[in-house]
């Protein structure tokens, strides 16, 4: 995948490609990122995908949908999707709210990530 | 009002002490010194905030009340709202201690115990009303990330009841805990409990129950172990499909 | 209710801190980032700030989504009984709410990319909720947080 489509920038570690966020997800970048992962999951044929939240302020019930969404779609081709670094705050607003991440393994850092990958 | 009329008044007010005569000679020297508006304010809002603290309300008042009597070219009009001025400061700063002091009873009502490498214990007292359980909620959850924590022991011995809105707010907090990639070992609930969750439809199905303090341990340990071994597995695989990272890998 | 919304839909501006009108995308993200701040300024903990700003977030896109335009508008409150309070109000002339009920419950939903859960999890994360709407006028969803005691 050309660089200049990437929405965000991926980095591989063993079978996994490793995702932080730290853009604001909005319709238009979150349909890209979708993409963007997808290619480059069939590309790399890797195993996992670990979505890095740590820099992640707010996970409103539109953003969780995406993540879930994003998710189910790695999961068709193969792949599991393990979010991790959700911050205290954002865990507790999701609780509230009742919103489940459908789909995730969550770990508490990479090292716990890498290890749910296989 | 001259340097010798605020030492006759300094007298008169019988004060209690060195510190209180330092604040009212200040005060008054300051009344004395004839400037107006904002100097004035200035010179003497460090001494009357002083000596309302030293003082209170009606002490402070009292004597104010005498020293007006006694100088009759006392600014008491420009005094008055700087004085309503110092009473809310006062008051706020005796607002922020009341905080501070409610905060450190609710945190010494629920400790975060640690009670073995990476297992963190919540023994929960009391009733679980709204305010307390959720700031206790949030110290929980920064324990959790700042330690790393595996596996959160939650003990509720120590609550009497559990209704609709504590078993929702517990379910919230485990929810939570697991968001965080830690586990949620139950412990504590007594056969009363048990029996009105069942009849509530909470069933904390979410989180490991165990019988004891001693058996939450235990299974907070093989959980431990579970990871260890999954994590050495991993890396193996990753050391054979990788060989030159093997060696970082396998070392355990 | 239809005296209700009217009035607050011609709630005056000038009586809050912060008014955010909604037309594009990027206004969310905007009026998030305006709640946030007001409810930092107003000393709440970090979780209530965010909670704070995640019913904002929700508030707004269903402005986005559903009205096209409209305003969120925010303002602190020092002096409330319960202590200091921050509250908000989500006002559009969209095309309105059949059923308030229906869509206070979990999982209902007229759009294809959505669980139907932002205006249930408003009420949740917020001491307070309440939705005056009319087909063919608008909505008006008011809430309000106050700082925890604790
Ligand atoms: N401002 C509004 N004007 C008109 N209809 C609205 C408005 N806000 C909400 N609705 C209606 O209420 C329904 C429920 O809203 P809610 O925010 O709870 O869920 P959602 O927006 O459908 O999904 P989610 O918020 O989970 O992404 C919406 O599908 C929509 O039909
Ligand atoms: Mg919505």
């Amino acid at each position: 995948m050309a660089f200049k489509d990437r929405v965000v920038p991926t980095i591989r570690i063993g079978d996994a490609l490793l995702v932080p966020i730290q853009i604001d997800l909005d319709d238009k970048t979150v349909e890209r990122l979708q993409t963007q992962l997808l290619e480059e999951i069939q590309e790399h044929r890797v195993r996992a995908v670990i979505l890095d939240v740590r820099m992640v302020e707010v996970i409103d019930s539109y953003i969780s949908y995406t993540l879930s969404e994003t998710a189910a779609m790695a999961h068709l081709m193969g792949c599991r999707t393990v979010i991790c670094g959700i911050q205290p705050p954002v865990a507790l607003t999701l609780a509230q709210m009742g919103i489940e991440l459908q789909g995730f393994l969550v770990a508490r850092d990479l090292e716990h990530a890498m290890g749910l990958v296989y | 009002m001259d340097n010798n009329q605020v030492e006759m008044l300094v007298e008169e007010l019988e004060v209690g002490n060195k510190h209180e005569e330092k604040l009212w000679r200040k005060l008054l020297l300051g009344v004395a010194s004839g400037a107006t508006g904002n100097d004035l304010r200035e010179t003497i809002r460090e001494p009357l905030f002083g000596l309302l603290h030293e003082l209170g309300e009606t002490a402070l008042g009292a004597k104010l009340k005498l020293v007006i009597e006694r100088t009759p070219t006392f600014p008491t009009a420009e005094l008055l709202p700087l004085i309503l001025e110092l009473c809310g400061e006062l008051r706020h700063d005796s607002e922020q201690a009341v905080r501070g002091l409610e905060r450190m009873l609710s945190e010494l009502a629920t400790p975060i115990v640690r009670i073995w490498a990476e297992v963190l214990l919540v023994p929960l007292i009391g009733g679980l009303d709204s305010d307390r359980a959720q700031g206790m909620a949030e110290r929980l959850l920064e324990r959790v990330s700042t330690t790393r924590a595996k596996v959160v022991v939650v003990d509720v011995t120590g609550v009497p009841t559990i209704d609709t809105a504590a078993g929702g707010f517990l379910i919230e907090t485990f929810s939570a805990v697991k968001l965080l990639g830690a586990e949620v070992i139950l412990t504590g609930l007594k056969p009363e409990i048990a029996h009105t969750l069942v009849k509530l439809g909470i069933d904390f199905r979410m989180v490991a129950i165990a019988r004891d303090l001693e058996d939450a341990l235990r299974q907070a340990i093989a959980m431990i172990e579970e990871e260890r071994s999954r994590q050495r597995k991993t890396a193996w695989v990753r050391g054979s499909n990788f060989p030159s990272e093997g060696g970082e890998h396998d070392g355990i | 209710m239809d005296g209700k919304l009217r009035e607050l839909l011609d709630i005056s501006e000038n009586d809050f801190d912060v008014v955010v009108r909604i037309t594009r995308e990027e206004d969310i993200a905007i009026a998030r980032q305006m709640a946030k701040q007001l409810a930092q300024e107003l000393g709440f903990s970090l979780a209530d700030v965010t909670k704070v700003a995640t019913a904002v977030s929700e508030l707004a896109r269903n402005i986005y989504r559903y009205a096209q335009t409209g305003k969120i508008m925010i303002r602190k409150r020092l002096e409330e009984s319960g202590g200091p309070t921050i509250q908000v109000v989500a006002a559009d002339r969209g095309p309105g709410i059949e059923s308030v009920d229906r869509v206070l419950a979990r999982g209902y939903t007229t759009h294809e990319r959505s669980l139907g859960i932002g205006l249930p999890g408003v009420r949740r994360l917020m001491d307070f909720c309440e939705i005056a709407s009319k087909v063919g006028t608008g909505t008006v969803v008011r809430v309000e947080k106050r700082r925890r005691k604790f």
